[in-house]
């Protein structure tokens, strides 16, 4: 029994780009010809056929841009493909992102079936499962506040709980798990496996590679729209690790085209043995690379590294500015490394952003966005935003018995 | 979390049929028409627990509340009747008081302005659900058909109040007033359609619009009678569906006269013929809406 086919499918998205040489200075002529801008096309998916037996637990993985996103949107009909064709039976529920179907100004309750019949289900059939829902997120205090009020991980809670208890014959789930703590963490993965068990088709999307493995049957392996390999979650797995150009993933990068200056190569994370990964442990010895080529040479150079939380927030970075020093850059292939005795980045998953910059100057020289995914898995324990590298030392005042008295009273 | 002991272990498997879904290229064809209207019934508790939302939100932490629904309407009417009774002479219709004639004829309008007004940028304001969950979009553009229909309501026994203190009779002739709301909601429906799946990719609809209702507003008979048009512009005069249905719907409650099934015809077949190339322009826009919005 097949539920999900793609049968030779793509996507195409028209880019337009504002025409930048012969721009004039009039804003109308600007106008005009913004009216004719660049049409770039961009194939997201391209020529991509797989099926999804019943009860089959699906993974995509591959790095940012490979198309995995795209083939969720596709499934989840929230687009339709440029060619091709889609069969989808049974009812599918898709977790795009937790919590975007709420609404800030009505309740949680209200919301429970905003969401569920935007998921297509009967307002009775809501009813029937809102104890659940409501036990599952944890929130029966809250059912009737507003979920402006909400904390973010209430947000999330609910949002995970309302798709998982809906009872879709098909659940597409993307990098949900990325938020929330790590004990709601494992609940999602216990619910997942339950919903496996009872028949329901998963497709999972997720950068979190454990979670894949344990959830998956199989996993498909995406770049540039296409699908590369597919087969056991442990074999793709093992091929994505191995592929250096994951690690190194790159994106669509922006700088100043035309007189290329300088340009990244790549980011890459290694461990104290040297050894590429894309998983670490707060508090594990940690070292980035950025490999880049330079033409012309670049003095009062920055080269920075930012982190990005799931949701877009720059965390930190790493940037040679730190220092006040500004290294000039000399033509030809280059690579700095950033090392870190102990990461301080608590369990997560981190986006990031690679910069070379010009001191004083307003616009990158190059810059690559979203290059790598950085995930931090438990490590040295801690409570609170970040792990502080720390190190102690105890020392007590030796207490003698018959002076006690005199210690209180030195004189 | 204390309530792990009451998750179920077990998920009963939906006991509803499945349905095969074929999702392929965006095109036309009459049996897509129909699989999109079936999906759109299916689909009818998301327009009530939206529309129900609509109108909650909307009212909620004002401190008129609902009472805005009549607050709307009323003060139009005290506005337009000082000015076209004390300043300008502007005829009644019939012998009927003039703040009775343009408080119907507002109530109807109401219901277009309010609906065009909200619905217009009613895909574009949802955006962030378009991107990221799948539903029939024209749920949207109706669900604020619904909402000012519910304010067409609430503000309606307020024309009662108006008549019974003008003593202005009630008829049976009143209940034509069903079927011109029907007539209306088609015609509204078919713009709110349109106008909102335009505005996708064109937002020159929404900057265009508060001038074309008002446009709108002074080419329909609302704070003058229909009789006031001359004659020979009368023919094109009706080719706007609104004159025929706020007339007729003026006629029907005030007047305590039939309707006159020809501007009312005229009326409700430009609705009639509107509502389903509405709809099918409407489809052919969504199926690219999430890329484009």
């Amino acid at each position: 029994m097949i539920d999900l086919k793609f049968d030779n499918v793509s996507k195409r998205y028209i880019v337009r780009q504002e025409a930048a040489e012969n721009a004039s200075r009039h804003r109308i002529i600007r106008k005009i010809q913004s009216l004719r801008r660049a049409a770039r096309e961009f194939w997201a998916v391209r020529d991509v056929s797989f099926e999804v037996k019943r009860g089959e637990t699906l993974g995509i993985i591959g790095h940012n841009g490979a198309g995995k996103s795209t083939i969720l949107k596709l499934l989840a009909n929230i687009t339709t493909p440029t060619s091709g064709e889609i069969s989808i039976n049974g009812r599918l529920s898709a977790l795009i992102e937790v919590g975007s179907g709420f609404h800030p100004e009505l309740t949680g309750r209200e919301n429970i079936y905003l969401n569920g019949s935007i998921l297509g289900m009967r307002r009775h059939e809501i009813t029937e499962k809102l104890v659940r829902i409501v036990d599952f997120a944890g929130i029966q205090q809250f059912l009737d506040t507003p979920v402006k009020r909400f904390s973010s991980g209430m947000y999330v809670r609910l949002g995970f709980s309302i798709a998982a208890h809906l009872d879709p014959d098909i659940l597409l789930l993307d990098e949900v798990l990325a938020v929330g703590d790590a004990s709601f963490q494992s609940k999602c993965l216990q619910r997942i496996s339950e919903l496996k068990q009872s028949g329901t088709t998963i497709v999972f999307i997720s950068h979190d590679l454990g979670a894949v493995e344990r959830v998956c049957d199989r996993v498909l392996l995406m770049k540039g729209g296409r699908i590369v390999k597919s087969g056991s979650a442990r074999e793709v797995i093992n091929a994505y690790e191995n592929d250096e150009s994951q690690i190194s993933g790159l994106l669509e990068s922006h700088g100043l085209n035309g007189d290329e200056i300088a340009k990244i190569r790549s980011l890459s994370f290694r461990d104290s043995d040297g050894e590429n990964r894309s998983v670490f442990k707060t508090g594990e010895p940690f070292a980035a690379r950025v490999e880049f080529e330079v033409y012309l040479p670049v003095k009062d150079a920055i080269i920075d590294i930012i982190f990005y939380t799931p949701d877009g927030e720059i965390h930190c970075e790493f940037t040679t500015e730190a220092d006040g020093e500004y290294p000039r850059i000399t033509k030809g292939s280059g690579v700095i490394e950033f090392f870190c005795p102990e990461l301080g980045l608590m369990p997560g998953i981190y986006h990031t952003d690679v910069r070379i910059l010009q001191r004083g100057g307003v616009e990158a020289i190059h810059a690559k966005s979203r290059v790598t995914t950085l995930r931090v898995d438990p490590g040295k324990a801690g409570r609170g935003n970040f792990f502080m590298p720390q190190e102690w030392r105890l020392s007590q005042t030796k207490i003698i018995e018959e002076s006690g008295v005199a210690l209180l009273h030195r004189n | 979390m204390a309530s792990n002991s009451v998750l179920p272990n077990q998920v009963e498997p939906s006991a509803a049929p499945r349905r095969i879904k074929v999702v392929g290229a965006p095109s036309f064809s009459p049996a897509r028409l129909l699989s999109d209207l079936s999906v759109l019934s299916h689909y009818r508790d998301l327009l009530y627990t939206l529309s129900v939302h609509r109108v909650k939100v909307r009212y909620k932490q004002s401190i008129l509340g609902v009472a805005w629904a009549i607050v709307q309407p009323f003060s139009l009417m005290l506005i337009y009747t000082l000015i076209f009774t004390f300043i300008a002479r502007v005829p009644t219709s019939g012998n009927v008081p003039y703040p009775v004639m343009l408080y119907t004829a507002l109530l109807i309008w109401t219901y277009f302005a309010t609906t065009l007004t909200n619905a217009t940028n009613g895909l574009v304001s949802h955006s962030h659900l378009v991107t990221k969950v799948y539903f029939p979009r024209e749920i949207l553009p109706l669900t604020y058909v619904v909402a000012a229909l519910f304010d067409l309501i609430i503000a309606s026994p307020v024309l009662l109040g108006l008549m019974f203190y003008y003593r202005v009779p009630l008829t049976f002739n009143a209940l034509y007033a069903i079927p011109i709301i029907v007539i209306m909601t088609m015609f509204i429906t078919s713009v709110a359609l349109i106008f909102s799946a335009a505005q996708v990719r064109f937002r020159d609809i929404g900057m265009a619009l508060p001038l074309l209702l008002q446009i709108w507003m002074f080419a329909t008979p609302i704070v003058y009678p229909l009789s006031a048009v001359p004659e020979r512009f009368r023919t094109l005069y009706m080719l706007n569906p609104m004159v025929g249905v706020v007339e007729n719907f003026r006629r029907v409650l005030v007047e305590a006269a039939p309707p006159n099934f020809y501007e009312l015809g005229i009326s409700a077949l430009i609705a009639a013929i509107l509502l389903p190339l509405a709809y099918i322009f409407f489809k052919h826009v969504e199926a690219t809406i999430a890329d484009v919005i």
